[in-house]
């Protein structure tokens, strides 16, 4: 199997310093990457950073990380990806990549992601300018997420799995307000995962939702935002490609 | 109607009703120092639920203080919980 671990909405600063690295820190042991959905910070400053990259430094699996709404508040989200990247994480805006998990070639799209809301209750780019941008800004992190999945397609990946903060599908934000969903994710990045294909898609965002929901295209979507899954991370096992099971990877699959 | 009419009908001056103090404070809790999103601020018959879950011990009382400051005079029900850090005891199978 590949085993996947994530979570999102840590929201670390000074007073959560090594907080989650116990949990961490058992990582080898159950999973072959960790994935970062985004809100790492609370406020997105270079010292929260700072926190979030002691916290994931030499972890022993690799790390794919998203930045959230709350790491671009303090508008640094350039620095806050640099310190992670300085401790060993591949911080993802609208691209893709592959790491080596246990043998595995693990694909990862990775964006942001933006608002905008789902079918039939979505932004339209209409009207005053700063609507416009709004549509814009969640169809180009669309745009990229499908691009980046397509690339990985063509890269031979055993697996491929979009990460995003905000949220593809509405049933993953079940709990929250219904109001406010148009500010909790977009139909457009399941219409790219569904387009590009994708083994899994995970987000966060939504503290007051659920964990499981799935595009219209048949692709699970996990919402791993700390508040919803109750742990430090969850992990989720992926079968083993074929290619795997009967090649060179074999070995890796046994563990 | 304006604020003299409303105040001479009984109830508080529109600004100072509680669904605007709770507006308020949404905002102040979001945009302010604590950055806090992750929180709902409800209006229960005459008292105010506060529930959600934060990162720390330290930023609940952050919340709480804020909601107090910003609530005085209304009764408020806290629930705010803070984030587990445990390892997950199991994995889900995905087929």
């Amino acid at each position: 199997m590949i085993r996947i671990a994530a979570v999102g909405d840590i929201h670390m600063a000074p007073e959560t310093r090594g907080l989650l690295r116990p949990a961490f820190d058992t990582l080898p042991e159950c999973a072959d990457v960790l994935l970062l959905a985004g809100d790492l910070t609370r406020h997105g400053t270079p010292e929260e950073a700072r926190v979030v990259a002691d916290e994931i430094r030499g972890l022993g699996v690799p790390v794919v990380a998203v930045l959230g709404n709350h790491d671009h508040h303090d508008d640094r989200p350039d620095e806050v990806a640099a310190l992670l990247r300085d401790a060993g994480a591949h911080v993802l805006e609208g691209e893709g990549t592959v790491v080596d998990g246990g043998g595995a070639r693990i694909g990862v799209a990775g964006t942001k992601g933006f608002g905008g809301g789902f079918v039939g209750r979505s932004a339209g780019e209409f009207g005053e300018p700063v609507m416009k941008e709004f549509v814009r800004h969640s169809r180009r992190c669309a745009d990229s997420l499908r691009t980046s999945l397509e690339r990985l397609e063509e890269e031979d990946c055993d697996v491929r799995i979009a990460l995003t903060h905000y949220s593809p599908v509405p049933e993953t934000l079940a709990g929250e307000p219904l109001e406010i969903y148009p500010f909790l994710g977009s139909y457009l990045l399941a219409e790219a995962i569904d387009t590009a294909g994708a083994d899994l898609a995970v987000h966060g965002h939504a503290h007051a939702g659920t964990e499981h929901g799935m595009t219209t295209g048949g692709v699970k979507v996990r919402n791993v935002a700390q508040p919803v899954i109750g742990r430090a991370f969850h992990v989720y096992h992926l079968p083993v490609p074929e290619r795997l099971r009967s090649g060179a990877g074999a070995q890796a699959t046994t563990g | 109607m304006n604020a003299h009419d409303a105040g001479s009908a009984g109830g508080p001056p529109p600004a100072q009703s509680p669904e605007y103090r709770v507006a308020h404070l949404q905002d102040r809790l979001a945009s302010g120092e604590l950055g806090e999103l992750g929180v709902r601020i409800e209006i229960r018959g005459e008292a105010v639920l506060v529930t959600g879950t934060v990162p720390s011990a330290r930023c609940r009382e952050d919340v709480l203080s804020t909601v107090r400051e910003e609530l005085t005079g209304l009764e408020v029900h806290c629930d705010i919980v803070v984030s587990e850090a445990s390892s997950p005891d199991h994995a889900e199978e995905l087929s």
